[in-house]
């Protein structure tokens, strides 16, 4: 048993032993032979000698950092140092691709699934772009104004995604849509308005984006897609803020707008919010909305006045109720209580806005109900709260009538008693 | 025969209660000094305050768990739930520092009439041993609401005590029963806060007065020269001085429940030991000292703060001259006074320190040494300024 445990023990340590090397081992593949196999990749490439300057864009793109290299994009042969052997036709030597081939260089790698596998991204780039309106002008209709992989992503430069100083980074993808969608010289072609930049940099989504630097927020490609870019149809539109606003969405499906958008009489969520420019939506926007298409004295428009004013009153009682607890808080009084109730009220307002939707006057008034009730519960309570501590203090009165009396008394007491020794 | 005479026959028959009437009488109308004045009534406002504490504590002990889940939640129900618990909690925290004020004042008015004088010596030193177990009270109580504030001045103040050469570490892990303050710590000054302490002091208390009732309240004459109170200049301890007593009962009695009312002490938030508050700092009564350490290394700093107590005890020895009048004893007096301008002193420098506040229009920062620093309008410090 003793010499099983000692075999055991002693395999232990070697295999420990066995696992370090192999770890250094890999260690020295993973990380030290790929660099040095790059740097000579680049010191004999002869591509260099003559374009050194695209080389200083290109050398810190994740395509070099990565061993991919003039002659995967541009063909030809990097090892023969004299130009014209390096460029013959025998090396597949293409030059400056034409937009309509990028696509395709680009895929050569970004459409392999057995290649890209290794640095989690994903493949189906290509075969999006072929179903996007920029793919489809460029591919089918020869069409080379649109806009292909190097427009977006860059040339040599390609950098990560996740790269700050990356075009398409969530920050930086309105603006680099509008280096074509805002000119408008090329979208007049198109017939296609070159407003929207300047719209989405005003709309919440555009300020939450530029201002708070919020990247949860929608940007052109979260909408209209990125490769497999679309203008949204009519019927789409509540797909597309749908994937975001999935309760507005719901509640939309069973309003009476869902059948008129059914019938194609109804642009779902643009008609009242529009689209690029989109604000924050208050009450008020009943105001202006309705009468798009409805008469002012109509039923409807009636029924979203109300709608409006109770969302109006919840949104302005809940500011009014926040405000005194904060106060209470700060006078000394314990709120824990009526903050959770605040809390559950603020539930039951901000449910109210994705509830509107369904322009239901039943369903609004219940969950209006159920925060006023509670607005009136914190209100009570703290009011209750305050007049306790206003009775302590006035308790203070008798109770300092009855220490004068009873020291008045004593000291009396004690003057009778000392005059009369 | 009245009830009165019954119950006072079936006594008598029993223990013979006529017996100890007399020595009885001759303790309550034992004549006091002439001198004798209102600042004689602090030890019995130093006494009324430890009862009070014993019995508003005995009601907060009613809802208080002392475990690291339920301690904030019971002191909150205590204060919001539970019938006048507020008023009781209230009481307790602000006789908790009206007693170490109470007791100091206590302190001083002995220092100042020389009354710790022989043959008090023991009488003082026991008193000293009062103030010390008073402070400890704060000391541990402060923890047991185990709120933010509490728990890391606890955490400060018991990182002090673990500077102490050679047994500092091993008192650090006793007080907090364990490398961090946690709940062993909390179970540890919750039973030296309700069972060690106030018995050390009953019992303390209890020989203090015995000595002071036994050897009587100190004249002004020199030592060894005390003379018997003359009937027409002295008063008799009751009912006369008892009167003087009551009177400063219920005006202190007021004043606890005043501040009680109109400054109560906030709870603040659940103790968070990942959460460190800015500037933590402990109990007004430990300024000084904290301030004090301050300005000197870790070991030196324990040293000096420990002389103040060392100093206390031993003072009676040192002040050997028979004068009690503080007329009479100017270099006493002089570092009595110095003394207490220090405490003034640092008391405000370690209040101040940490801390950004404007006085005469301009925005101060004052830093750890409680230096103050012009700041500017953007919040730049600009420059020095003792």
């Amino acid at each position: 048993m003793a010499q099983d445990k000692f075999k055991n023990q002693k395999f232990s340590d070697y295999s420990y032993h066995v696992i370090f090397l192999l770890g250094a081992i890999l260690a020295i593949f993973f990380v030290v032979f790929p660099a040095f196999a790059g740097a000579q990749k680049i010191e004999g490439n002869a591509c260099i000698a003559c374009h050194e300057d695209i080389w200083q864009e290109a050398q810190d793109s994740v395509h070099s950092r990565n061993g991919i290299l003039c002659q995967d994009c541009h063909g030809g042969d990097p090892t023969k140092s004299d130009p014209a052997l390096a460029k013959s036709p025998e090396t597949g030597f293409r030059g400056i691709p034409e937009k309509k081939q990028i696509a395709e260089i680009c895929g050569k790698c970004h459409a392999d699934v057995e290649f890209m596998n290794a640095y989690g991204v994903r493949t189906d780039q290509l075969e999006r772009y072929k179903t996007s309106v920029h793919g489809k002008k460029l591919l089918i209709e020869g069409d080379h104004k649109v806009a292909v992989c190097s427009d977006c992503h860059g040339y040599h430069d390609v950098l990560p995604i996740s790269d700050a100083n990356s075009p398409v980074y969530p920050l930086n993808i309105p603006k680099t849509c509008n280096r074509c969608h805002g000119n408008d010289k090329l979208m007049s072609g198109y017939g296609l308005p070159t407003d929207m930049f300047e719209k989405y940099s005003k709309s919440v989504h555009g300020q939450a984006l530029f201002e708070k630097k919020d990247f949860s927020v929608a940007n052109c490609a979260s909408c209209h897609g990125s490769h497999g870019a679309v203008p949204p149809g009519v019927k789409e539109i509540s797909a597309t803020c749908g994937k975001c606003h999935i309760n507005e969405k719901k509640y939309f499906l069973e309003s009476v707008h869902a059948k008129a958008n059914e019938e194609g009489n109804f642009s779902e969520c643009i008609s009242c919010h529009s689209n690029h420019a989109i604000q924050k939506p208050t009450p008020a926007l009943y105001e202006t909305a309705c009468v798009q298409c409805h008469d002012e004295k109509s039923d409807a428009v009636e029924q979203g006045r109300k709608i409006s004013g109770m969302l109006y009153h919840a949104n302005e009682k809940f500011k009014l109720t926040e405000i005194l607890v904060k106060k209470a808080s700060m006078e000394g009084i314990f709120v824990e209580e009526e903050t959770a109730s605040l809390e559950e009220a603020k539930s039951n307002v901000t449910g109210m806005a994705p509830l509107q939707h369904t322009l239901s006057i039943e369903k609004i008034t219940d969950l209006d109900q159920q925060a006023n009730q509670r607005f009136a519960e914190i209100e009570k309570n703290i009011n209750q709260k305050r007049q306790n501590l206003k009775m302590r203090k006035i308790a203070l009165i008798p109770i300092w009538i009855f220490i004068a009396v009873m020291a008045i008394v004593l000291w009396m007491k004690y003057n009778r008693l000392k005059s009369g020794k | 025969m009245s009830m009165k005479n019954i119950i006072s026959h079936w006594i008598n028959e029993r223990f013979e209660v006529e017996k100890i009437k007399g020595p009885l009488k001759k303790q309550l109308e034992k004549p006091l000094p002439g001198h004798v004045s209102w600042f004689h009534t602090l030890g019995s406002m130093s006494f009324f305050l430890f009862i009070s504490q014993v019995l508003t504590g005995i009601l907060l002990l009613v809802y208080y768990r002392p475990t690291v889940d339920e301690a904030f939640q019971s002191v909150k129900f205590i204060t919001t739930q539970a019938y006048m618990g507020w008023l009781y909690r209230q009481i307790h925290a602000w006789g908790a520092n009206l007693m170490i004020i109470i007791v100091f004042l206590h302190m001083l008015r002995t220092f100042v009439t020389g009354s710790f004088k022989k043959p008090r010596e023991i009488t003082w030193i026991i008193g000293v041993f009062l103030f010390i177990l008073t402070l400890v009270f704060g000391f541990t109580g402060y923890l047991l609401p185990w709120n933010q504030l509490a728990y890391w001045a606890t955490t400060v103040g018991t990182e002090i005590a673990g500077a102490i050469p050679f047994v500092g570490e091993w008192i650090k892990t006793l007080l907090r029963g364990g490398p961090n303050v946690g709940g062993e710590t909390l179970s540890r000054f919750f039973v030296v806060h309700v069972i060690i302490l106030p018995w050390a002091v009953f019992f303390l208390i209890a020989i203090h007065l015995f000595f002071v009732r036994w050897q009587g309240i100190a004249t002004m004459d020199p030592v060894d020269q005390a003379k018997e109170p003359k009937p027409e200049k002295s008063i008799p301890f009751f009912p006369h001085h008892a009167l003087k007593e009551g009177i400063v009962f219920f005006i202190l009695l007021g004043w606890m429940i005043t501040l009680s009312v109109l400054m109560p002490f906030e709870l603040g938030e659940v103790a968070n030991p990942l959460v460190t508050p800015l500037a933590i700092k402990p109990e007004w009564y430990f300024l000084p000292m904290y301030q004090v350490i301050k300005y000197f290394s870790k070991l030196a700093g324990i040293f000096v703060v420990s002389l103040a107590p060392l100093f206390l005890l031993v003072w009676p020895f040192l002040d050997k001259s028979k004068e009690r009048h503080p007329l009479k004893r100017p270099v006493s007096m002089t570092i009595g006074v110095l003394v207490v301008f220090s405490l003034l002193f640092f008391g405000f420098l370690g209040h101040f320190s940490e801390s950004k506040r404007r006085i005469l229009g301009k925005e101060y920062e004052f830093d750890i040494y409680g230096k103050p620093h012009v700041v500017s309008g953007d919040g730049i410090q600009q420059e020095g300024k003792k």
